[in-house]
């Protein structure tokens, strides 16, 4: 498999987030992945310290440069953080002037994008009540650009109780007969009971892996993805209770994802769900 | 294993070399890697254009300042490339472009803004070679020749040009090093020192002081080639037995494993094999120092590879962390590694050429994805000998 993918994210000195969460798990999967650190920071934001270096937009552009100057700008896949971080539970993340910018110009050229609940609404302005709502909104998304929509959490009720969160996702495809057809899957997945730093990179990351693998079929490059976050989340979370000790918090340092430690899940992701088509 | 590297490397966009080199490969075997970029580049600069940026030390020290301040500044190896002095490889150029122009060199505390310098460079030398044809300093334009590349400096390191920059990055590495090793005085620092190969110096004289007096003293591993043994020690090397004294004054400065990576010394097995040697000073349980000597010989390579000292540095790394007493085990695991890899390259890179036809310098990165399982497991393909 000679497949390139050129990731455009930041880079911590120490923890999983960005180019650190995505590059080791696809480059074990086979990919070559040239990447440029949109910044360089001792460690993700969820510390109670951090320090480092943003590079401006003029550097990224002179490193595109010499990649281009060499003849050796083919990738088959860009990977960016769109994965559009624009908020979660009704708080924005990024500044409102953003999100005309992503609305109409990145999502526009995203074939695969992988907002939660409350991005999806902010970017089709619609609102999100019942599953039906959910397919409208991938629909409309789909209508704006991406092929590929995965919505990876939201508030709806699962049937399988409220230990679970539903995720949704819908992919657009030509038939070799020249016809289009959309498939919908849902997906009811564990919730945990901490909060992750790098893990919707990783998601992103894994998502592009899985669907290089099977393009024609979500409901098994989500089911893998899927699973390979649970894994990776559950080890995390066992390490981080035995770091921290009984009835103690675990730290955002003990909450790194265990990600060297998760190489044979990243390989070879033991299913734990199974997504339901609609 | 909870094991913690901290890598103080270049990095490029494309390729294999510098913290791109070492960090998937000790990923793969288990190790927690902490990476700080000493600068980030479009690619090697082997390739005919590379362009990027270099870290200063004070941004080097503002990232450390990070993870110490959240307390998480605890590390069982440091690892640090050769690339320490590719910044400084720019400044010198930038200096003798100065000269060359007659220009005034930037003064300390010099506020200019955008600083485009235009250097040929001569790729067959890793040296930087300044045959300068213009620069444009402080927004005076003045003839531009035909360029092969161009080194974009940020503004506010052209605050920091002065006489001391060259050193103080490698300084800045010292000083951290230094600092982890009081907070784990178990912590094991491997070195590459580069300084040059076959007689040509890689980096301006007036570092051969900070390695030798700085580096090397703090340093526990180092993998010298033969040209940089020499330097280090002052003494030339011509058979086994000179190797071997070198070696053991190279322990008196400090580290207690040292790897020759390379010799001109005759290989028993023909000149299609070159001779690398190693030695390692234990301390026994009675108290008494023990040295390990060994010789292997090993594939020559019919071609010029880039990143293969800094995957080199980090296998090595590895294994005597598996084999902490065992030498030879750990060089037969790091030589063989190298050379799964390197043999897996040079076939896709003479197939990608096409018969006949000299591989590119993109054609010959490191297959270093595809060799995943060789870097986990590697088969021995070749003996140390015990001296």
């Amino acid at each position: 498999m000679d497949c390139r993918i050129l990731s455009v994210q930041s880079h911590v000195v120490r923890g999983y987030v960005g180019n650190k969460s995505a590059s080791f798990p696809l480059q074990v999967l086979g990919f070559e992945v040239d990447t440029i650190n949109s910044v360089q920071f001792s460690n993700h934001t969820g510390y109670e310290h951090w320090k480092g270096q943003v590079m401006t937009a003029d550097e990224l552009q002179v490193l595109y440069e010499g990649i281009k100057l060499n003849n050796v700008n083919h990738y088959d896949y860009v990977l960016t953080v769109c994965d559009p971080v624009l908020g979660d539970n009704g708080a924005l993340y990024v500044p409102e002037n953003l999100l005309p910018i992503y609305r109409d110009k990145v999502v526009p050229a995203a074939d695969i994008i992988t907002p939660n609940q409350f991005e999806a609404e902010l970017l089709t302005g619609r609102s999100i009540s019942t599953e039906k709502d959910a397919v409208e909104v991938m629909n409309l998304l789909h209508s704006m650009g991406p092929d590929t929509v995965v919505i990876t959490s939201s508030d709806l009720p699962s049937s399988l109780g409220d230990q679970y969160l539903v995720a949704l996702g819908s992919q657009k495809r030509l038939r070799a007969d020249g016809t289009m057809v959309t498939q919908q899957i849902r997906m009811d997945i564990p919730r945990v009971d901490a909060v992750f730093v790098g893990t919707g990179d990783l998601f992103a990351a894994m998502l592009l892996a899985w669907t290089h693998h099977h393009p024609n079929d979500l409901k098994t490059a989500c089911e893998k993805t899927v699973s390979v976050m649970h894994n990776v989340i559950k080890r995390t979370i066992t390490y981080a209770k035995e770091v921290a000790g009984p009835d103690r918090k675990p730290s955002p340092a003990q909450l790194e994802l265990r990600m060297v430690q998760s190489k044979a899940d990243i390989e070879d992701p033991a299913l734990v769900l199974n997504a339901v088509v609609l | 294993m909870e094991c913690r590297v901290l890598s103080i490397q270049s990095h490029v966009v494309r390729g294999y070399v510098g913290n791109k080199s070492a960090s998937f490969p000790l990923q793969v075997m288990g190790f927690e890697v902490d990476s700080i970029n000493s600068v980030q580049f479009s690619n090697h600069t082997g390739y005919s254009h590379w362009k990027g940026q270099v870290l200063t030390a004070d941004e080097l020290h503002v990232l450390y300042e990070g993870i110490k301040l959240n307390n998480v500044n605890h590390y069982d190896y440091v690892l640090t490339d050769s690339h320490i002095s590719s910044s400084v490889q720019l400044e010198q150029c930038t200096w003798a472009l100065c000269e060359t122009l007659e220009a005034p060199r930037p003064a300390p505390g010099d506020r200019r803004g955008h600083m485009v310098i235009e250097l040929q460079v001569s790729h067959e030398h890793r040296r930087l070679r300044c045959c300068a044809l213009s620069s444009v300093l402080a927004g005076e334009t003045s003839l531009v020749h035909e360029l092969s590349f161009i080194i974009t400096l940020r503004g506010e390191e052209s605050t920091e040009m002065g006489y001391t920059r060259d050193t103080s990055f490698l300084e800045m590495v010292v000083d951290i090093v230094q600092e982890l090793k009081r907070a784990n005085p178990n912590l094991v620092y491997v070195c590459d020192p580069v300084l040059g190969d076959h007689g040509s110096m890689y980096v301006p004289q007036n570092l051969h002081p900070v390695y030798k007096n700085k580096v090397v003293p703090v340093a526990d591993i180092i993998t010298p080639n033969q040209f940089e043994a020499e330097l280090l020690t002052g003494k030339n090397i011509s058979t086994e037995k000179d190797a071997v004294e070198v070696m053991d004054l190279l322990h008196k400065m400090g580290p207690d494993t040292v790897v020759i990576t390379s010799s001109d010394l005759p290989p028993r097995l023909g000149d299609r094999f070159l001779v690398s040697l190693g030695s390692q000073r234990i301390l026994m349980p009675d108290g008494t120092r023990k040295t390990q000597r060994i010789r292997i010989e090993v594939p020559k390579v019919d071609a010029v590879f880039v990143g293969t000292g800094d995957l080199f540095a980090a296998m090595l790394l590895a294994w005597t962390h598996h084999y902490p007493t065992d030498l030879k085990t750990a060089c037969e695991k790091t030589f063989s590694v190298m050379h799964h890899v390197i043999q897996r390259t040079i076939s896709y890179a003479h197939e990608m050429a096409g018969p006949g036809r000299r591989p590119s310098p993109a054609q010959l990165e490191l297959r270093m994805v595809q060799s995943k399982a060789d870097i986990e497991d590697p088969a021995i393909v070749m003996e140390a000998t015990v001296l």
